[in-house]
């Protein structure tokens, strides 16, 4: 390979790497997510990462941050805690790559200095790489795997990007195996370095042909003499002056040499096609369209995740200024992996199946929220997107498990709450919020219009059906009793914050016929579902049961009808 | 007696409105061990007035002043009338009992003399009734006062709908002329344009919201030996509220009953909750029996009960029927008639449907309708239909039994806790003698 | 004894001490408690899809069906969702087909074979309480003679009555009891059965504050040093409130706490 061609093309590949590189982690302090995050901008969110970086370094959390290194990111123990297999996988691929990338595509710079009379063709070399080679590749078989076995309805969004990553990994690994093979197996690397060495009289060169053809795994098509027992000797004789110092038996690639094995009958097609060249130049390559790339494949959690994990451990979760929890929200986009391991473990991702709303799980969320800070959520003809999001956003019970969860980290409850604060700000807050918008009558008179064209056909049964059948608040007498006993009209003295109805007048508008006019009213979405009214009706009506399908109603009804618009 | 745990009871009551409820209290003073059916919603219309017998024969409608003479009167004239089949002895420690429990739950009643008082209605009427409220008696005090009635103030709050003063005081100007009426804005509820009164209750438990409220009212005194206020003074805690008023104004401070449901019909089913809760009365809420049949255990009965996930079986070895009339849902009316609602017993009713009102409605005698009911033997054993008890231990108490008209005669309350102190003695001896447990 | 131990939403994350004191009581009166992979109890879906509610709070409960054991839960919240569940899939069938069809996804079935109950009335079981009982029971080494305690007892565990089949909604007396044997004095204040307010937070502020300080006010007129709670959201709305007072001046503790100490379990195990 011409020298100035690869040093090029290295040079190009880690240029556009770094740009790259700066280019995503300037947004750890450009994006924005939550309200708090307005108030701050890139420069004291930087000031905040370097007085937070300084706090942890020069006191006793540089402890919990040394651990966190080894335990969390090296170790990825909060991934053991969660799921073995995967962390297994993880495990393979994570040591076999740094190894590689260390010993093997680094060793002009590392392994050389590092061990006197290193030579690629001896052992332990010849195993260590292939063994490298062989944990990343199963890793990636456990990966894959895992991603089959855990399957389901709402699987993390992974996209292209994370798929031409593993796809980038298995070709590096390939081509690597088949260039190792194909050396093995290439009479013409045979001869060219038989050449080099001077090994041109055919009286040794016979022998060394014979020796390296029982011994060696290089398929000649062309050996004119048996194999003896002396032949081998003299190749022997041979060997040891001119090669054993660089090339020990390749038998111990446990990978490739099964392969070189397997190509002995076209190894010579092989030669004569140059593969060894372009195998090399695939290679190599591979490698510097992922080093280029690296910022934009999922390469790139090898930056984020540990970083993130590192700044998890030089401060416990709540302690963060402002400024760093908005570069904390920031990195968080970046660092998620799309493993799903929140997603499994989400309280209400029953809610989210039955709901056909993927948005209520985390990995989900998390990229809603993105796209949220990021306004392409909000663009037009995305609505539906947004209201989807908002409501996976506001039914989420802040359990805290997705945090708990998370291997790299992420404080995922302040991320969801930011992301609320978002939402509420875009005009798409909670159902209980949404209806303040307006009065009663003026959500009756919009249903009245008839703009709820794309309501589902019959919801009610579903929904409200209690609300929906006059046995159930016909018998009502309107005693007052639900009134005298609520303890939300009993407080609502302030008329700034008081209901509109009582409960006795929603049950009324139900006996008139007169739904609609309940379903925006303050009274049915401020009742505490105390259930006192329900307790006290001297006529059994479930008084609070109604009140809540009401809302369940109201959520799909006045939600066809409230025509939320993008904010231009 | 049987152990008070689990499903099965001594004795099972079906129904919470005052005669289930005094069935369940006097069940369980005579230790036997009771499971209540049914929420007392009925009770909230109740006035928290204890009526025993204020008037007698109906079609005269002529108030006594004595219920005791009353009741007397009722024993010659109508014996067939339940409250006839009581001994007045009876009837006198049955209320004596009744009020006590009452105010071991923190709802105290006037002492109960022998005879009938007059309490101020909030239109403006006078009401008579047997058993007062504590919290009402000053009125009652005033009213029948020997020198004539006294100046007095009545107070109400601008937005409670329910409650005019100056409506009580324009209807008794001429016969009370110390009668004055003001009117205050509750404090806190200012901005409030419609008062319920239970908030206003619940408000008045706070120490600071009824300070500012006796403030309001101590410069409009003037020459009033007493102030009336509407039913407000408190829920569950009103002896305190009504002490703190009477404390704080200096002078006798009195409610004034609103129109149902009123605090006093929540005042007097919370107290008889806590009564139940204190008497070890296993209560089943929103709960209604479907199904109640002898069993094959000899001297047992079971009963199913809806409202339940999965349903309930009680098991119990008596039970009572309080079920009520037809807004208690005891009795069924339809085309065929009326009958009982859980067993279809035969009910004592017009031969049809025509005789069931009188032509006028408002005719004083009232309709035969309001005298239907079931027909009992002289053990509280409701008949059926060839006349024999319909079963063993099973009895009825209050307004589902035949033969009065309780709201003409005003003895409602005296109706249910009368009959149902004479059923539970009954069960007592015969659940006694059955000598099980 | 066992039981599949229901934490729900808010404790593992807003209130560990919860589960801790609740761990270290049960434990100490011979209690096993099993976990299972438990989700939301349904609750927050109810403004949302009522089929969402009962399919959330139904898996719960296959999952404990399958255990073959009954679910024990601490908060008062998630026992009404998951019996108000139980009652809607046995009152309407069309709903429980639906249910099931949806349980059938993830290879469960609901049969309404697995109870649901609260820490409370077991715990009255266990330390062996009586109606009206003055004396401390009998696990309790460490009586908490003199502390005056008012129980609030949260809405979904006494409301409506036929769901959450806890004890006499109108005039409850087992907190009370539970609070006597440990020693203390149960204090009656006017509010005891009101609302804490916490439901009415997200779309309501105002309004829900003035709920929980009249409530707070109402006890601590009331004479009570500690309020005493056994429903996380109640507990969690009651600090909430205090949090922004310079000095907070009612203290909150949850009843797995006073019982823990009044067994005299180490502060810690209590999460105190």
């Amino acid at each position: 390979m011409s020298r100035t061609l690869f040093h090029m093309a290295l040079y190009a590949a880690l240029a556009l790497g770094a740009l790259g590189l700066l280019w995503r982690m300037a947004a750890w302090f450009r994006v924005r997510i939550g309200p708090d995050a307005r108030a701050v901008t890139p420069a004291e969110r930087v000031g905040a990462l370097f007085r937070g970086a300084a706090s942890a370094l020069f006191s006793r959390r540089l402890l919990h941050v040394v651990a966190a290194l080894f335990l969390d990111v090296l170790l990825q123990r909060r991934l053991y805690a969660n799921d073995k297999l995967r962390w297994l996988g993880h495990l393979l691929m994570f040591f076999g790559f740094m190894l590689l990338l260390l010993l093997h595509a680094l060793a002009p710079v590392v392994t050389v200095p590092l061990f006197p009379g290193y030579e690629s063709t001896l052992a332990p070399w010849l195993f260590l790489r292939n063994l490298c080679g062989a944990m990343v590749l199963i890793g990636i078989a456990l990966f894959l795997y895992g991603v089959w076995r855990r399957r389901t309805r709402f699987a993390p969004v992974r996209g292209p990007m994370a798929a031409a990553f593993i796809a980038l990994l298995g070709f590096v690994l390939m081509t690597g195996f088949l260039l190792e093979a194909d050396k093995i197996a290439s009479p013409q690397a045979f001869h060219r370095m038989a050449q080099e060495n001077g090994v041109t009289d055919p009286a040794e060169l016979e022998p060394l042909r014979a020796l390296w053809a029982a011994e060696y795994g290089v398929a000649f098509s062309d050996l004119r003499q048996p194999l003896t027992p002396e032949l081998l000797e003299k190749g022997r004789a041979v060997h040891a002056e001119g090669c054993e110092s660089c090339h020990a038996r390749p038998q111990s690639a446990f990978v490739s040499y099964p392969i070189a094995r397997a190509l002995a009958s076209v190894a010579g097609a092989l030669d004569a096609a140059r593969a060894d060249v372009w195998l090399l130049y695939l290679h190599v390559f591979a490698c510097f369209v992922g080093l280029a790339t690296l910022p934009f494949t999922r390469f790139y959690h090898a930056v984020a995740a540990p970083v993130s994990l590192l700044v998890d451990a030089a401060a416990p979760k709540r302690e963060f200024s402002a400024a760093a929890r908005a570069s904390r929200r920031a990195l968080a986009l970046d660092a998620c992996v799309r493993c799903g391991l929140c997603d499994t473990d989400c309280s209400v991702a029953p809610l989210a199946r039955h709901l056909g709303n993927p948005t209520l799980l985390p990995s989900h969320k998390l990229i809603a929220t993105g796209a949220l800070a990021g306004g392409s959520l909000l663009a037009s003809g995305h609505e539906d997107d947004a209201l989807r999001a908002a409501e996976g956003a506001f039914l989420c019970t802040d359990c805290g498990r997705c945090t708990s969860a998370c291997p790299v980290g992420l404080d995922l409850e302040d991320l969801w709450e930011a992301g609320r604060g978002d939402l509420a700000a875009a005009n798409l807050p909670a159902p209980a919020q949404w209806v303040r918008a307006r009065t009663a009558s003026a959500w009756a008179e919009l249903l009245r219009q008839g703009q709820s064209a794309h309501v589902l056909s019959d919801p009610d049964a579903a929904l409200a059906p209690l609300s929906a059948d006059r046995n159930s608040f016909s018998r009502c007498v309107q005693c007052q009793t639900c009134t005298n006993v609520c303890p939300v009209v009993a407080h609502s003295t302030d008329p700034g914050c008081g209901v509109d109805l009582t409960p006795q007048k929603v049950m009324n508008l139900l006996r008139l016929g007169m739904r609609d006019f309940t379903l925006g009213s303050r009274m049915v979405w401020d009742c505490a579902t105390c259930y006192q009214c329900q307790e006290n009706c001297p006529e059994g009506i479930r008084v609070a049961d109604i009140m809540v399908e009401l809302r369940a109603l109201a959520v799909h009804r006045l939600g066809a009808v409230r025509n939320w618009k993008a904010p231009s | 007696m049987t152990s008070g745990r689990g499903n099965s009871c001594d004795v099972a009551v079906i129904g919470a409105g005052m005669a289930g409820m005094a069935a369940a209290l006097f069940a369980a003073e005579r230790g036997l061990s009771c499971i209540q059916v049914g929420s007392g919603g009925g009770i909230l219309f109740a006035s928290g007035l204890l009526d025993l017998l204020g008037v007698h024969p109906v079609a005269e409608g002529r108030l006594w002043r004595s219920p005791y003479a009353a009741l007397a009167a009722l024993a010659r004239e109508q014996p067939g009338h339940p409250l006839a089949r009581v001994d007045p002895g009876a009837i006198r420690t049955a209320f004596e009992s009744f009020v006590a429990a009452l105010g071991e739950a923190g709802l105290a009643y006037a002492p109960l003399r022998g005879r009938n008082r007059s309490v101020l209605t909030a239109l403006g009427t006078l009401k008579t009734t047997f058993g007062v409220p504590l919290s009402m008696v000053a009125g009652a005090n005033l009213l029948e006062a020997p020198g004539g009635r006294q100046p007095c103030l009545l107070v109400d709050f601008r937005g409670l709908r329910e409650f005019s003063a100056r409506q009580i005081a324009a209807t008794l100007g001429d016969r009370w002329p110390g009668l004055r009426c003001q009117r205050i804005d509750f404090p806190g509820f200012e901005a409030v344009p419609e008062l319920y009164a239970a908030h206003l209750a619940r408000a008045l438990e706070s120490g600071e919201t009824r300070e500012r409220t006796i403030a309001l009212i101590q410069p409009l005194l003037g020459d009033a030996h007493a102030v009336g206020l509407p039913a407000v003074l408190g829920l569950g805690h009103s002896r305190a509220v009504h002490a703190a008023f009477e404390a704080g104004l200096g002078l006798p401070v009195f409610e004034i009953p609103t129109m149902p449901t009123s605090v006093p019909g929540l005042r007097l089913l919370g107290a008889l909750e806590r009564v139940m809760a204190a008497r070890g009365v296993r209560r089943r809420h929103l709960s209604s029996v479907r199904a109640l049949a002898r069993n094959g255990n000899p001297g047992t009965m079971t009963l199913e009960l809806d409202g339940v996930p999965g349903g309930e079986r009680l098991s119990a070895r008596a039970v009572v029927l309080a079920t009520g009339r037809f807004s208690g849902r005891g009795l069924t009316a339809d085309r065929g008639g009326v009958r009982e609602s859980l067993l279809g017993l035969p009910v004592q009713q017009p031969a049809s449907r025509e005789a069931w009102h009188q032509r006028d409605f408002l005719d004083p005698s009232g309709h035969a309708i309001n005298r239907a009911g079931l027909r009992i033997d002289a053990a509280w054993r409701p008949l059926d239909a060839s006349g024999q008890p319909a079963m063993p231990r099973l009895y009825a108490v209050g307004s589902i039994l035949a033969g009065q008209d309780w709201m003409r005669a005003k003895c409602g309350s005296g109706l249910a806790i009368a009959t149902a102190w004479a059923a539970m003695e009954q069960v007592a001896d015969h659940l006694g003698g059955a000598g099980a447990g | 004894m066992k039981y599949a131990l229901f934490l729900g939403c808010k404790i593992p994350s807003r209130l560990p001490a919860y589960e801790a004191s609740t761990r270290a009581v049960l434990a100490h009166l011979g209690v096993t408690l099993v976990d299972l992979e438990f989700t939301c109890c349904g609750y927050p879906a109810r403004n949302v899809s009522r089929d969402g509610f009962v399919v959330s709070a139904a898996r719960n409960l296959a999952l404990a069906e399958r255990a073959g054991l009954d679910v024990l839960t601490p908060c008062t919240c998630c026992l009404g969702t998951l019996r108000h569940a139980q009652v809607l899939l046995d009152e309407d069938a069309p709903l429980r087909s639906r249910v099931a069809q949806a349980l059938a996804a993830d290879g469960l079935a609901w049969s309404g074979k697995a109870a649901v109950e609260h820490v409370l009335p077991l715990l009255a079981r266990l330390i062996g309480t009586n109606k009206g009982a003055t004396v401390p029971a009998a696990a309790v080494s460490v009586p908490r003679t003199g502390l005056r305690v008012a129980a609030q007892y949260g809405c979904h565990a006494l409301r409506p009555a036929n769901v959450a089949r806890f004890d006499n909604p109108m005039a409850p007396t087992i907190f009370e009891t539970l609070i006597r044997a440990t020693g203390a004095t149960p204090v009656d204040w006017p509010r005891r059965l009101d609302c804490c307010g916490d439901p009415l937070h997200e779309g309501n502020p105002p309004l829900a504050e003035h709920m929980t300080r009249a409530k707070i006010a109402d006890a601590l007129a009331s004479g009570a040093e500690v309020l005493c709670t056994a429903c996380p959201h109640c507990h969690l709305r009651f600090d909430a409130v205090q949090s922004g007072a310079p000095d907070p001046s009612l203290r909150t503790l949850l009843y797995t706490q006073l019982l823990g100490q009044a067994m005299g379990l180490p502060a810690k195990s209590l999460g105190l």
